[in-house]
C-alpha cells in the first residue's frame, strides 16, 4: 500500500468535475483507492456518493492510498486530477 | 420576497405522490416543489443553474440516489426539496444503478460555502444503508422530513 497527501487545486474544492474524475480514475485501476482528510477517516475513492461526503475544500489536505498491482499509476492519475484547475 | 428563516426541508418540499419517470422530469419536479414553497424568485434561472451543474458531471452520486444541485441568484433561501421514483430512473449514474431517492438542494449566490456543506452532511448520512430505507419506505412527509432534517443536522 502508498500513501500520498496532496493539496486540494480546484477552486470548488472536491466536487463536480474533479470529483466525478477522481471516482472514475478510482473506478479504472484495479487498485483499492481511498480518499480522506488528512486527519480524518479515509472513503473508498470508487463511490461518489463516498467522496462527496468528505466536503473536502480547495486549498485543504486530502489524504490519498492505493493499494493493488496498479497503485502508483491510480496515486499518480488522482494527484494530477486534485492538482490541476477546473 | 420576504427574508424569513425556514428550515431548508419543510413539508411543502417533500412529495411522495408524483413519481418520475425520467431525469429531466425529476429535476423539474423538485423544482416546482421549491418554487410553489416560495424559495426561488426565478424559475428559468435556478434550472439554468441545474442544467449547468448537471452538464458538468451527474449528480448521480450512487447507491440510487440523485442530489442536483445549485447556487444561484434565483434561489431566496437554503432549500432541500425530495421526491421518489421507486421504479429507479436512469440519473447518468456512476455506478449506473437507476436513481430512486431524490434531493433537490439549492442555495442563494450568497451562500457560501454552505451548499457543499448540505452536500456533504446528506451524502454522509446516505452512505448508512438505513437511512436510504428508511427513506425508501417513509409512508408520510413528517417521516421523511425527520430522517432528512437528523441527517443534515
Amino acid at each position: 500500500m502508498i500513501e500520498r497527501t496532496v493539496t486540494v487545486v480546484p477552486e470548488n474544492g472536491l466536487h463536480a468535475r474533479p470529483a466525478s474524475q477522481l471516482v472514475e480514475a478510482a473506478n479504472s485501476h484495479e487498485s483499492q483507492v481511498t480518499i480522506g482528510p488528512a486527519d480524518g477517516d479515509s472513503v473508498n475513492a470508487s463511490s461518489m456518493l463516498a467522496v462527496t461526503s468528505l466536503g473536502v475544500e480547495t486549498g485543504e489536505e486530502a489524504r490519498l492510498t492505493a493499494d493493488g498491482p496498479d497503485e502508483s499509476a491510480a496515486l499518480d492519475a488522482i494527484e494530477s486530477i486534485l492538482t490541476t484547475t477546473e | 420576497m420576504t427574508n424569513t428563516t425556514h428550515e431548508p426541508l419543510t413539508a411543502d418540499l417533500v412529495d411522495l405522490t408524483n413519481e418520475p419517470e425520467t431525469k429531466p422530469e425529476a429535476i423539474e419536479q423538485l423544482l416546482d416543489l421549491a418554487v410553489e414553497s416560495g424559495r426561488v424568485r426565478d424559475r428559468e434561472q435556478a434550472l439554468e443553474a441545474l442544467q449547468a451543474r448537471e452538464a458538468e458531471a451527474t449528480t448521480g452520486v450512487g447507491m440510487g440516489i440523485g442530489i442536483p444541485h445549485a447556487k444561484s441568484e434565483a434561489v431566496v433561501s437554503s432549500t432541500i426539496a425530495f421526491i421518489r421514483a421507486p421504479d429507479g430512473i436512469d440519473f447518468d449514474a456512476l455506478d449506473d444503478e437507476p436513481v430512486r431517492l431524490l434531493f433537490l438542494l439549492l442555495v442563494p449566490a450568497d451562500g457560501g460555502e454552505e451548499h457543499l456543506q448540505m452536500l456533504s452532511s446528506l451524502s454522509r448520512s446516505l452512505m448508512h444503508e438505513e437511512t436510504r430505507t428508511a427513506l425508501m419506505n417513509a409512508e408520510s412527509v413528517d417521516d421523511v422530513e425527520s430522517v432528512i432534517l437528523e441527517a443534515i443536522k
